[in-house]
């Protein structure tokens, strides 16, 4: 057996190694640039707080009191008053369509009934498919309108004269896994497709394999179709596997339509086989595929909104977040399993999540078509 | 006049700004077998790999049974089989499955993938073989199924790059008797090679050394290149049981040119006034008597005086 305390030769292997480390510049940057970008985004981009939550609202109220109100809402930060809609269903779709968060309906009297001191409801819809967002926006809306019926006692000495009444929409008891699950499904399906599909071409190349595929008349579409299909059927199976465990392990039902799920799933996995395809043009090994897959996991983590609110990112940040393809699939996951949203409601996330699909694809059939030979 | 299988006309690559093949022009007859020789890194892989339309040259332009490589390269890839110089089928795969991979790949029907796979899996001898892991067949082996793929859609024109490298002499002298049965077929050979005994074999050899084609033709040809065989110079071969005495020996004596060792035999190239019985008691003062005779250069003679020519 070899003796454990024998420190002879070690500087020839770290010699050895510094070289190692040396030749590949591009590792190095990349091993030299990670820590620089996780830092940049764990300390710049995410803020633990709630706030400038996107809301709508809805009056039917003709006096100056629920402008007042609305303005209170707005001034408050917590809340972005986006628009008013024209009914109180229109409330309900905003949030489902995933334009807003939060929605007020302040009622026909809300100004009369507050100057007559008789205490007056207003219903706020809260989308609960982000549970953390859920829970600070209400708790937010009961607060504003408390401090202005407070505001108001020369005219109603009822702090209680607003009765602001949250109802969570889609997830009442804020379950965690509602929330949270979804949005999982759509970073397990990117990062295990994009891997397997980097390493597989990577692999490929170093051992020599794909220049004896490259000397037969198989064609380039051929050769990447014949790639990206099997790897694309074990991503779908991933894909229904995680969504039959989220239904009946985390107890999350899908409220929407499934086959529209799985079809805009399969148009998410044209795009991380194609970043996977991308990846394998520009990296030298293995380790360097690994390595700039890991470069895109982190902010796919961290900007695409699945903690974190990108209205409270930076604008840079938010430039990052919106040009990331898992923030649209994000958007889908949650609206369809969580809200229930169709595809009339979701058509800009879906748009873009099958354009990155396309977008994706083509790039990386380019510049393998061009770097093979 | 017949079309050559393989013409090369001022091939040219550049790494950079290296050249590492340069202005290379020769052709290659069909039904022959043509060597390519050279020291590593003289350009012979890359070579082999613009032919086969895996890299594309700087400059100059490369023809197979008169297609130009670069615009009609699928056509080429037809008539072409390509072993590589390091073991390329997949190791996960098993021999039966690398050949059914290989014979789709060039659209074989389900007929003729049975029977071209028996076909190359009996030319190269690898039946018990078929249904084992490539990774765990021997270098011998592996080399046979690198052949037996390449041959599957029987190309008239077959490049090896190294075939032979790292296989044991028994393997090697049998895959070269299956070149020369494949060749008698009809079927062009283009093969890259370090080994003399190989280059011996060729119908015509070509010797590369730094990215230049420097002497191209048949070894009986090359043998006769005046270079080679200058006036002025005589060259004799001396037995010798202990080579390495007698090379230090002669490298002393001041007609010597040049000598370079060949096994236990020495190659020795003097100025032509020398004769056998001058070399012979010199030698004497060094080592025990041993057999001089007078010899025509060999092909390994050639190269090395051309190298030795061309580093000057």
């Amino acid at each position: 057996m070899r003796a454990l305390f024998d420190f002879h030769g070690m500087s020839a292997m770290i010699y050895k190694e510094a070289r190692h480390i040396l030749r590949e510049p591009m590792t190095l940057a990349l091993v030299i640039a990670m820590p620089f970008m996780q830092l940049l985004i764990y300390g710049y981009a995410i803020n633990l707080r709630v706030e400038h939550v996107p809301a709508v609202y809805y009056s039917e109220d003709a006096g100056r009191l629920s402008d007042e109100f609305v303005t209170a809402l707005q001034s408050s930060g917590e809340f972005d008053i986006l628009s008013r809609v024209n009914s109180p269903q229109a409330l309900r779709e905003a949030i489902v369509a995933g334009k807003a968060h939060v929605g007020f309906d302040i009622p026909e009297n809300f100004s009369a009934d507050i100057l007559r001191d008789k205490p007056t409801p207003v219903q706020v819809l809260v989308d609960g498919s982000q549970s953390n967002i859920a829970q600070v926006a209400s708790a937010a809306a009961v607060q504003i309108g408390a401090a202005m019926a407070l505001r108001l006692r020369g005219v109603s000495d009822q702090p209680e004269a607003i009765d602001v009444r949250p109802m969570i929409l889609f997830n009442p008891s804020l379950r965690t896994p509602n929330f949270l699950v979804p949005g999982l499904i759509g970073l397990v399906l990117q990062n295990i497709t994009m891997v397997l599909m980097a390493l597989s071409i990577v692999q490929e190349r170093t051992r020599g394999t794909l220049d004896q595929v490259l000397v037969t008349p198989i064609g380039t579409t051929a050769l990447l179709l014949g790639k990206l299909v099997p790897y694309g059927v074990v991503g779908f199976f991933d894909f229904m596997l995680v969504l039959v465990m989220m239904r009946n392990i985390f107890d999350v039902p899908i409220a929407g339509n499934i086959f529209v799920l799985l079809v805009l799933g399969a148009g998410f996995l044209m795009t991380s086989l194609g970043l996977g395809l991308l990846v394998s043009t520009y990296a030298q090994s293995q380790i360097q595929a690994l390595l700039i897959t890991a470069f895109f996991v982190i902010p796919s983590v961290m900007l695409s909104g699945m903690f974190f609110q990108i209205e409270l990112m930076p604008k840079a940040m938010q430039v990052v977040s919106y040009a990331l393809p898992l923030t649209y699939f994000l958007e889908l996951l949650r609206g369809i399993i969580v809200r229930g949203a169709t595809l009339g409601d979701l058509w800009v996330p879906a748009v873009a999540t099958i354009f990155f699909g396309l977008l994706a694809l083509g790039l990386a059939s380019l510049r393998f078509a061009r770097t093979a030979g | 006049m017949k079309t050559a299988a393989i013409a090369l006309n001022g091939l040219t690559k550049y790494y950079g700004s290296r050249p590492v093949v340069d202005d290379v022009t020769f052709s290659v007859a069909s039904g022959s077998i043509f060597g390519l020789l050279g020291p590593n890194g003289s350009g012979k892989s890359t070579t082999i790999k613009m032919l086969c339309g895996l890299l594309l040259p700087t400059a100059g332009s490369a023809y197979i049974d008169g297609l130009d490589v670069v615009t009609r390269g699928m056509a080429v890839r037809w008539r072409i089989g390509y072993m590589a110089q390091a073991y390329t089928m997949y190791d996960d795969l098993t021999v039966d499955e690398n050949l059914e991979f290989f014979a789709r790949a060039y659209r074989l029907s389900a007929n003729q993938r049975r029977q071209r796979k028996q076909d190359v899996v009996a030319l190269t001898g690898i039946e018990p073989f078929l249904n084992m892991r490539s990774a765990l067949l021997s270098g011998g082996c592996q080399r046979r199924l690198a052949l037996a793929s390449a041959l599957l859609h029987d190309p008239p024109i077959v490049f090896l790059d190294e075939p032979t490298a790292g296989i044991d002499p028994v393997a090697r002298r049998d895959l070269w008797d299956l070149f020369f049965r494949l060749a008698e077929g009809g079927k062009t050979f283009f093969v890259t090679t370090h080994y003399m005994d190989e280059a011996e074999r060729c119908s015509e050899v070509g010797y590369i050394f730094d990215g230049k084609l420097i002497a191209c033709g048949t070894s009986a040809a090359l043998r006769q290149l005046a270079s080679v065989n200058r006036p002025d110079t005589r060259r004799y071969a001396i037995d010798a049981e202990e080579p390495m005495p007698t090379f230090a020996a002669v490298r002393n004596l001041s007609y010597v040119r040049d000598a370079t060792i060949f096994g236990r035999e020495l190659h020795v190239l003097v100025e032509s006034t020398t004769s056998v019985q001058q070399l012979a008691s010199d030698l004497k003062k060094f080592a025990p008597a041993e057999a001089i005779r007078r010899v025509d250069p060999s092909l390994e003679d050639v190269f090395v005086t051309l190298t030795r020519e061309r580093d000057a």
